[in-house]
């Protein structure tokens, strides 16, 4: 259990800043992804805190301790590296036993985790083997059960799953929001997976280029996206945004969109729209669409027998108030659903 | 799938030319190497085993016919073979340990490393015979010794390295250590270096100490080069010839005389007995065959391959 505390912190190799004056606080017993862009700085956040790639500046704390220069064996940390890390000379079981062994855990509590913990990540029937005998997916679970099984009280994950096949990642996802409620240990979970960050996260640190763009609550960073980027990370496909006068955008997200051959009333946005395509993703429709100033905006929408709505067909693109954001010229959020005066001037672009 | 009875009679006769053609074009590629192995391993080995059946001496190998008799090896044959397992244990020992230990030191820092890399890997270059010349007069207990001036500089007593038979050969190993260390530590570092950073640092995550580390990871994961220098550390000093000629030709007394230098002995130096040198080296060669299929059969089981 342990609470996590950047102050000003920065990481460079050589000449090159990579993460510059970061703040950031990871709550005790939180499940935090770390969620931006492959470079961004995910992996060298997580090698500060576990002390493997130290900052070159400022302070980390844990529990209010500096541990900015302390070794990493020293820190109560486990983490499950990118490219897994295993021992490729030991077989699962040593893998696993290793951390424990070094701890000195007597050798019936050892055996008693390992069994418990090769379980959870199905591995049992390959105690025995070799790493080199197993898929990118196994060797990933090893490294996650090595992690688990010392019952760390800061757990770091760099993409975990990202080699599994869809239906494991979805139960390992499962398996890990449960093992963290469980265990109540604070988890830092990097991901560049917006899906993923969505579901697991009980806060989520959105980063790019070494700096945050927007910590919050999914539901926070969905509905209220600190800036452009914020709003455009999260979804898929991202939020539309368009340009209104002195540099100032609107942006609404596809889903939040409503299309109709026949105009309706009460919204706040209205543009005339053509098709473009049309696809079918199963429960949802997802259409792309042309403005009649030459813009194409994507339209998602849960009515997925519409046969009304074909490619080359003429239709109005509205959207209500609530679901409209704005972002000023810097690209920071305005607010959504207002101010008024904004709304107006969105209606006075109606044809 | 075109089928061969689609194909015109001729066609046919043409494939099977080509097919001809393929399988005596193989066998002309492999050719060299086989005429190199021929003349160069199989007959001398063959013609070998044939003198060693032999009375006789280089001029005459064939005088008398004296079957298996060589192979009744005489008391010293034993003492040289005494010899060379204590040259090639230390030598074994000496060499891996120390390549393994520079390497270790050195592969971490490229500016040490550069530096270091020179100047442990120019001794490889230098011929064997040189070696031994140089280093029999560092070595030497006469007033001109380098080694004994520095040592009595010091204030240490003269220590009489290859004149004494209780450290001549110990000086020997240390000499063809020098000289062959670097190029196996070499070896050892690059296959260091192949090792990711990443699973050092999970090890310094999972608690342990670089000692730790070191047996349980490092070794491991550079087994199958030293695996590759156990094999060749082994076959090379079982036929240590040059420096122990150069340096103490066998003595002081027969301390210091291995096989190579008793085959030698027997085959140029004594009257008519070629055929026991031929068999000593038979059996010589039969030894190095059996250390080798044990380390292939018993030790190769530990080695971890990628
Ligand atoms: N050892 C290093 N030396 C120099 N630059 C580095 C080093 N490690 C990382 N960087 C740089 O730091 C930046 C951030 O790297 P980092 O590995 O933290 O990205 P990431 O967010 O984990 O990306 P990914 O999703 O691809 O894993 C990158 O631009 C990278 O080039
Ligand atoms: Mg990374």
């Amino acid at each position: 259990m342990a609470e996590i505390v950047f102050e000003k912190v920065g990481k460079s190799f050589g000449s090159t800043k990579v993460i510059e004056n970061l703040d950031l606080t990871i709550e005790d017993g939180k499940f935090t992804v770390l969620v931006g862009s492959s470079g961004c700085g995910k992996t060298t956040l997580l090698r500060m805190i576990a002390g493997i790639g130290p900052a070159t500046s400022g302070r980390i704390l844990m529990d209010g301790k500096d541990i900015t220069h302390q070794p990493p064996e020293k820190r109560d940390i486990a983490m499950v590296f990118q490219n897994y890390a295993i021992y490729p000379t030991m077989s699962v079981r040593e893998n696993i036993e290793f951390g424990l062994k070094n701890k000195k855990v007597p050798k019936e509590e050892r055996d008693r985790r390992i069994a418990e913990y090769a379980e959870i990540v199905g591995m049992t029937p390959y105690l025995d083997r070799k790493p080199s005998d197993l898929s990118g997916g196994q060797r990933q679970r090893i490294a996650l059960a090595r992690a688990m099984v010392k019952k760390p009280s800061v757990f770091l994950m760099d993409e975990p799953l990202s080699n599994l096949d869809a239906k494991l990642r979805a139960a390992m996802r499962v398996e890990l929001i449960e093992l963290q409620r469980r265990l109540g240990t604070t988890f830092v979970y990097v991901t560049h997976d917006q899906i993923e960050a969505m579901s697991m996260a009980d806060t989520i640190v959105l980063m790019e280029k070494g700096e945050i763009q927007q910590i919050g609550s999914p539901e926070e960073i969905y509905h209220e996206p600190a800036n452009i980027f914020s709003a455009q990370f999260i979804g898929t496909p991202p939020m539309n945004v368009l340009p209104m006068e002195d540099g100032i955008r609107f942006g609404v997200r596809p889903e939040s969109i409503d299309m109709e051959h026949q105009r309706v009333d009460g919204m706040a946005l209205y543009r005339k729209g053509h098709i473009i395509t049309r696809e079918m993703l199963g429960a949802e429709m997802q259409y792309k669409v042309r403005l009649s100033d030459g813009t194409t905006i994507m339209v998602r929408s849960e009515e997925n027998d519409r046969s009304d709505l074909q490619e080359d067909s003429d239709v109005w693109i509205m959207a209500r108030a609530s679901r409209i954001h704005f972002f000023d010229k810097d690209g920071k959020h305005i607010g959504h659903g207002g101010p008024d005066s904004l709304l107006a001037k969105l209606g006075g672009m109606n044809e | 799938m075109t089928s061969l009875s689609s194909f015109t009679t001729e066609q046919v006769r043409e494939l099977k030319r080509i097919k001809r053609r393929s399988w005596l074009m193989s066998y002309a590629m492999i050719l060299p190497a086989i005429l190199f192995l021929l003349a160069f391993v199989i007959y001398p080995t063959v013609s070998m085993f044939i003198m060693s059946l032999y009375y006789g001496n280089a001029m005459n190998p064939y005088k008398k016919f004296k079957g298996l008799a060589n192979y009744n090896v005489r008391p010293d044959f034993w003492v040289a073979l005494r010899n060379t397992a204590a040259y090639t244990g230390m030598a074994l020992v000496l060499v891996m340990v120390l390549s393994i230990l520079f390497a270790q030191w050195m592969y971490k820092s490229r500016k040490l490393n550069n530096v270091a890399q020179t100047v442990f890997f120019t001794p490889h270059l230098v011929a064997g015979v040189s070696a031994g010349f140089i280093w029999s007069w560092l070595m030497s207990s006469q007033p001109y010794g380098l080694f004994n001036t520095v040592f009595n500089a010091l204030g240490f007593s003269t220590v009489r390295w290859l004149d004494d038979s209780s450290t001549a050969m110990f000086s020997i190993v240390l000499m063809n250590t020098w000289k062959n260390v670097g190029y196996y530590c070499l070896i050892i570092m690059s296959a260091m270096k192949s090792i990711p950073t990443e699973i050092y640092e999970s090890a310094r995550l999972d608690g342990s100490s670089s000692i730790k580390t070191f047996f349980k990871i490092t070794i491991p994961m550079i087994s199958p080069q030293l695996f590759f220098l156990l094999i060749t550390i082994t076959t090379g000093s079982f036929k240590v010839f040059d420096s122990v000629r150069i340096m103490t030709n066998g003595g002081p007394g027969d301390a210091t005389r291995v096989l190579s230098m008793y085959i030698y002995d027997y085959a140029f130096e004594r009257n008519n007995t070629l055929g026991y040198a031929c068999a000593a080296g038979i059996l010589m060669m039969l030894l190095m065959v059996a250390v080798t299929v044990f380390d292939f059969g018993f030790v190769e089981k530990k080695v971890h391959y990628q």
